[in-house]
């Protein structure tokens, strides 16, 4: 593998809680950490799964990428340059290398405009293709890379008027017509009919082999996660709790939300109407205004020990190319 | 096979929406039982009309829909020809209950838990106040909540506690058919496995029997007992459990397909399958067979006749020209 | 978007509105309100009324405070109405070097009162005289103005029998009275009433209308080889004048009220305009950007709800002298606010849409999503709150008129309403003067008041953002 596209260290956002009268007269501030911490590396044309439950921060981590929200702390390279902070001009340069495909493609356009409108905004914004022929070339084209053909069908249609699965498509097109180095996609998939999904998933694979691209592919989906990712990063409360590659991390979980979370996973195995699953997790996630101290898992997990409750693990590697934050990840 | 084992007997239901761009057949013709005791599991992609069919079991099909023809015995008493005021006596969530899609995002965000499952209970019963707080109490600690959460407020909960209240409320009077309509899909993996395993419990324990909706096979594999396969109206195949996901495997090609394309977590494919195309426009179904525009297998008669749904084996029931020898 | 799309939009809307029989109504309104805008010189007998509205000379012709024509339908004493007389008979005869020429009107009297006066016109050149006299249906002529004008090369002649000739009436008038009834001054004969009554004892106390044909005929002498009179008609100030009367200071009150549609119209639809336009543009600004920014722009919005309107409307008027389009500035900078508080809510929910989102992801300035985006989902409730802003700014500018701080330069239903005021219309019972206008400003608002409810019956359920 060579160098790596994108550098995350420490990464933190965090979001004030309102205070009330009481709290604002002594100082005190709760904060909600969405995202506590996190430090990984994406290579150049890989494709990386971030996975988790609703509230781990995943998406949070995925807005902060994209420049949607400012890290409250850390540290973000891209390329070799530092890019936590940056100016218009520079951000502006940065949105064309980095692009995010959204979970709801129905909702991520303007169902005003039609798919031609939706694909040229980006050039517009961007300055790129001088004429408006020049523009549709493009657009034609990038059409053709998600296989909506022939193009012209499709771009004079109004998103309502295409099928999940166009949408979809559509969606990934306008992120290409910039020719980005990173996609970003938040559950690309989870809204799109499971007969269409895998053609979505295949199509999306397809062009980032084509195009040398790098994908950060966030989801709550292990399965789909296996199969589309190259390696997968496994988030709790902020956190990330696990990280090696998509195998490894199904196969031979260590940490016991990764264990817990294969276990819950649904399988289209024959057999199991009749028996009642043990998941080893107990509890509920707690919210991430009070995150508990020491491990954050420790209340839920049932193999947590006394060290647990006092000290927080830290992401280390175990074994070659598998991290883990436990305290006792092979007992 | 007896009709005292089938608390539930669907015959050649129809449902049609009248709407302005002309009639769509969202239910065309289906015929199923439900067996006590047993867990149906009704999938297909979403559009086939699977939530149509089962509010047609509720006769509670929003206009412009309609119930055009069959018959739904429900203890063998048809309850297509009951007025709306009957319905609500008689059957409604006294003989079979309903779990809608999104209900735990429904509950009134300014009650308490307690004042939105008295309203329901209240509706269909007169009861006494406090007997009514005990059956609720009563069963939410059956779902798994503790007694302090009937006065708590909807948006105190997590997603999993309010699916848990909905099913709670789903329970009141004892109904002997409950109907979940994807009562997992908006929740996490983990809560989804927990709502399953309650699901399942709670089955066991009453001695209900339940139609579970949803539009992916693999929770469809950890719940049914039996499976409807939906496509655009019609019943694909019905087949168990073992049927379906053993050995075997599915015959109908849409099945086939549809299996094929659910990723599986512990097998490492280098690529998924997918059906290609989308399901049709229910206002102008394709000819013949209505799947034969996505088909791989596809027959020339598949074009012209609609092939019907005959057994091929004990509770296997598929309509597929291929497999249809005269 | 590509106007083919926009047509759709367009069709789709009028398909839903045809449904709405009162917005049908006010369209068929608003649509006859433009129409006279446009015919106005068609239909009314003073075109140049707006501009000339305070020009005494131009409305010198007119009888003071005459009630409508449509009132001899309902009254048994038929009244003259006013008129034009331009058909006549014309000739000439040369005697040497001088002209003469002759010029005969037919005028048709069957009324039972008489017009108040008869002007005569002409442009004469050189130094004519001019001799008028009247033919009457008993056959006696009576000579009334000689008039020698002097030299020059071109200059209107007006010359009114009611003033110019009451010497000439008096005494073909008096021949006929008993001798006591001498005392009647002079001074107070109205010479009309005289000549258009039958020629018997008490023509001059009361006198019996003479119904028939009326020749009046004119002579010109023409000393000079280039002297010529041209142009030459008769007025009459009729009794009553005019589809709506005239004021006590000789107007038509139909022009003016015609006139001043085209002025209610600017005002309303300007107004409403640039205030919603202001008002949206800030609603969604505030919206978008958020934070401490929108709670400055929503404690600003707030002063300018705070402040009453019109004694501020007052006070500019006051100091400043009045001005349409001041006016107008003063009452777009405060009718903005209206939609603030709606739009701003609209704002902060379609900010919270992915394609928001997407478009910031893309690097999208704040402008471009606010005006690509946000606001072509407002333009619908934008529409229909400017329907129901024109009433607002019609009557606003109708009251500030009635106080007498108007724009003295055009016409406005509220100036006229205030003329009626100050003039004693009221008092002296000119109905003719103070309905109308009043009619008028509550029509207009009722023409808006109905597109305005049936576009927002329409598009109220649309205002979701998808």
């Amino acid at each position: 593998m060579s160098e790596p596209i994108l550098k995350i260290e420490n990464l933190k956002e965090w979001f004030p809680v309102r205070r009330t009268i009481a709290q604002l007269l002594k100082g005190e501030q709760i904060w909600v950490k969405a995202v506590d911490g996190i430090t990984f590396d994406i290579n150049q044309g890989e494709i990386f799964g971030l996975v988790g439950e609703s509230g781990c921060g995943k998406t949070t981590t995925g807005k902060l990428l994209m420049k949607l929200l400012e890290p409250t702390d850390g540290k973000i390279m891209f390329k070799g340059k530092d890019v936590t902070h940056l100016e218009a001009n520079k951000l502006k340069e940065y949105r064309r290398n980095v692009q995010m495909v959204f979970q709801d493609p129905y909702a991520s356009m303007n169902p005003r405009f039609r798919a031609q409108d939706v694909l040229e905004e980006p050039l517009i914004i961007h300055q790129v293709g001088e004429t408006r022929a020049e523009r549709e070339k493009i657009v034609r084209r990038s059409l053709e890379e998600v296989r909506l053909i022939p193009p012209e069908e499709f771009m004079g249609r109004f998103p309502h008027m295409l099928s999940g699965g166009q949408r979809q498509r559509v969606a990934t097109a306008r992120t290409l017509v910039l020719s980005p180095s990173m996609i970003v996609a938040d559950e690309p998939v989870s809204m799109i009919d499971l007969s269409t999904r895998a053609e979505i998933l295949h199509m999306m694979k397809t062009v980032q082999r084509e195009l040398g691209l790098t994908y950060l592919y966030i989801t709550h989906d292990l399965s789909t996660a296996r199969y589309f990712t190259d390696r997968i990063a496994v988030m709790y409360l902020g956190k990330i709790v696990e990280l090696a590659s998509a195998d490894e991390v199904i196969d031979n979980a260590l940490h016991p939300y990764t264990k817990a979370l294969i276990a819950a996973v649904c399988e289209p195995v024959s057999g199991k109407s009749n028996t009642i699953k043990e998941i080893p997790i107990k509890g509920e996630i707690p919210s991430a205004a009070d995150i508990p101290p020491g491990c954050r898992f420790h209340p839920r997990c049932l193999y947590a020990k006394p060290r647990c409750q006092e000290e927080e693990p830290i992401l280390k590697e175990v074994k070659p190319g598998h991290q883990v934050a436990c305290h006792y990840p092979f007992d | 096979m007896t009709d005292t084992d089938n608390v539930l007997k669907v015959e050649n239901l129809k449902i049609n929406f009248f709407t302005r761009k002309g009639t769509v057949y969202a239910v065309d013709d289906i015929s199923f039982t439900l067996k006590k005791g047993e867990t149906l599991g009704l999938v297909g992609e979403s559009g086939c009309g699977k939530t149509t069919t089962v509010l047609g079991l509720m006769k509670m099909v929003p206009t412009p829909g309609e119930i055009t023809g069959g018959r739904i015995l429900i203890g063998g008493k048809d309850i297509v020809p009951l007025s709306e005021d009957e319905m609500r006596k008689k059957v409604r969530w006294g003989k079979a209950s309903m779990v809608f899609q999104g209900a735990m995002n429904c509950l009134t965000p300014v009650y308490t838990i307690e004042k939105q499952m008295m309203e329901t209970i209240q509706e269909h019963k007169q009861m006494e106040y406090f007997k009514a707080k005990n059956i609720i109490i009563n069963y939410l600690n059956l779902v798994g909540l503790p007694e302090e959460i009937i006065r708590r407020y909807p948006h105190e909960l997590s997603g999993g506690m309010k699916q848990r209240v909905v099913i709670a409320t789903a329970l009141f009077l004892e109904p002997k058919i409950v109907i979940c309509d994807e009562p997992t899909t908006a929740l996490d993996v983990v809560v989804q496995a927990q709502i399953i395993n309650l699901i399942k419990r709670l089955k066991k324990k009453l001695g209900l029997s339940v139609i579970f909706i949803t539009h992916d096979l693999a929770t469809e594999a950890e719940v049914a007992d039996r499976l409807l396969v939906m496509y655009a109206g019609k019943l694909a195949e019905i087949g168990t459990n073992e049927q379906i996901y053993g050995k075997g495997g599915p015959i109908h090609p849409y099945t086939k397909k549809l299996l094929k394309a659910t990723p599986r977590l512990h097998e490492k494919v280098e690529e998924l399958s997918f059906i290609p195309g989308t399901p049709p426009d229910l206002v102008d179904p394709p000819s013949g067979c209505r799947f034969h525009p996505r088909c791989s297998e596809v027959m020339e008669r598949c074009k012209k006749d609609e092939p019907p749904l005959i057994k091929v084996e004990p509770e296997h029931w598929i309509a597929c020209w291929r497999n249809h020898h005269e | 978007m590509k106007w083919i799309d926009i047509k759709a939009g367009f069709r789709d809307f009028w398909d839903e509105f045809k449904r709405v029989r009162f917005g049908l109504f006010g369209l068929i309104l608003l649509f006859i309100f433009i129409l006279t805008v446009f015919i106005n010189p068609y239909i009314v007998p003073f075109p140049e009324a707006s501009s000339r509205w305070r020009d005494i000379t131009y409305w010198e012709d007119n009888p003071v405070s005459a009630p409508p024509v449509w009132v001899n339908w309902f009254s048994s004493t038929k009244r003259a109405p006013s008129l034009i007389l331009k058909e006549h008979d014309f000739s000439e005869e040369k005697m040497g070097k001088i002209k003469l020429a002759r010029a005969v009107f037919e005028y048709e009297y069957p009324y039972d009162l008489p017009p108040l006066d008869v002007i005569f016109h002409g442009y004469a050149k050189g130094s004519p005289v001019i001799m008028l006299s009247i033919e009457r249906p008993d056959g006696q002529i009576v000579e009334l103005v000689r008039r020698p004008i002097s030299k020059s090369d071109g200059k209107d002649v007006r010359v009114s029998i009611g003033k110019d000739s009451r010497i000439e009436s008096y005494n073909f008038g008096v021949k006929y009275e008993k001798p006591e009834s001498n005392r009647i001054e002079r001074e107070m004969v109205k010479p009309t009433s005289i000549l258009f009554s039958e020629a018997k004892e008490g023509i001059l106390v009361h006198p019996a209308p003479l119904k028939g044909v009326y020749k009046l005929i004119i002579e010109i002498i023409l000393p000079a080889e280039n002297d010529a009179v041209e142009d030459i008609y008769f007025t009459f100030s009729g009794g009553v004048s005019g589809w709506l009367g005239t004021d006590s200071s000789k107007r038509d009150i139909w022009s003016g009220v015609v006139a001043g549609v085209k002025w209610a119209l600017l005002i309303g639809l300007l107004t409403a305009f640039t205030a919603v336009s202001i008002g949206v543009i800030y609603g969604v600004i505030s919206a978008y950007l958020g934070g401490w920014k929108d709670s400055l722009m929503q404690r600003i919005f707030e002063l300018f709800i705070g402040v009453p309107l019109l004694p501020v409307l007052i006070v500019m008027s006051a100091i400043f002298k009045p001005n349409i389009w001041i006016m107008i500035l003063m009452m777009s900078c405060f009718f903005w606010v209206g939609p603030v508080k709606t739009v701003r809510s609209m704002g902060l929910q379609i900010k919270e849409e992915t394609y928001i989102e997407a478009a910031r992801a893309f690097g999208a300035s704040s402008s471009r999503i606010i005006f690509k985006h946000m606001i072509p989902l407002l333009i619908p409730y934008s529409f229909a709150s400017m329907a129901l802003y024109v009433p607002s700014a019609i009557v606003y500018e109708a009251s500030i008129s009635l106080l007498g701080l108007g724009d003295s330069t055009i016409v406005t239903w509220g100036q006229i309403l205030h003329d009626a005021l100050t003039g004693g219309a009221v008092i002296n019972g000119l109905w003719w003067w103070v309905i109308p206008p009043g009619l008028f400003i509550a029509l207009m608002g009722m023409t808006f008041a109905f597109i305005g409810f049936a576009m927002d019956k329409i598009l109220h359920p649309k205002l979701r953002t998808r």
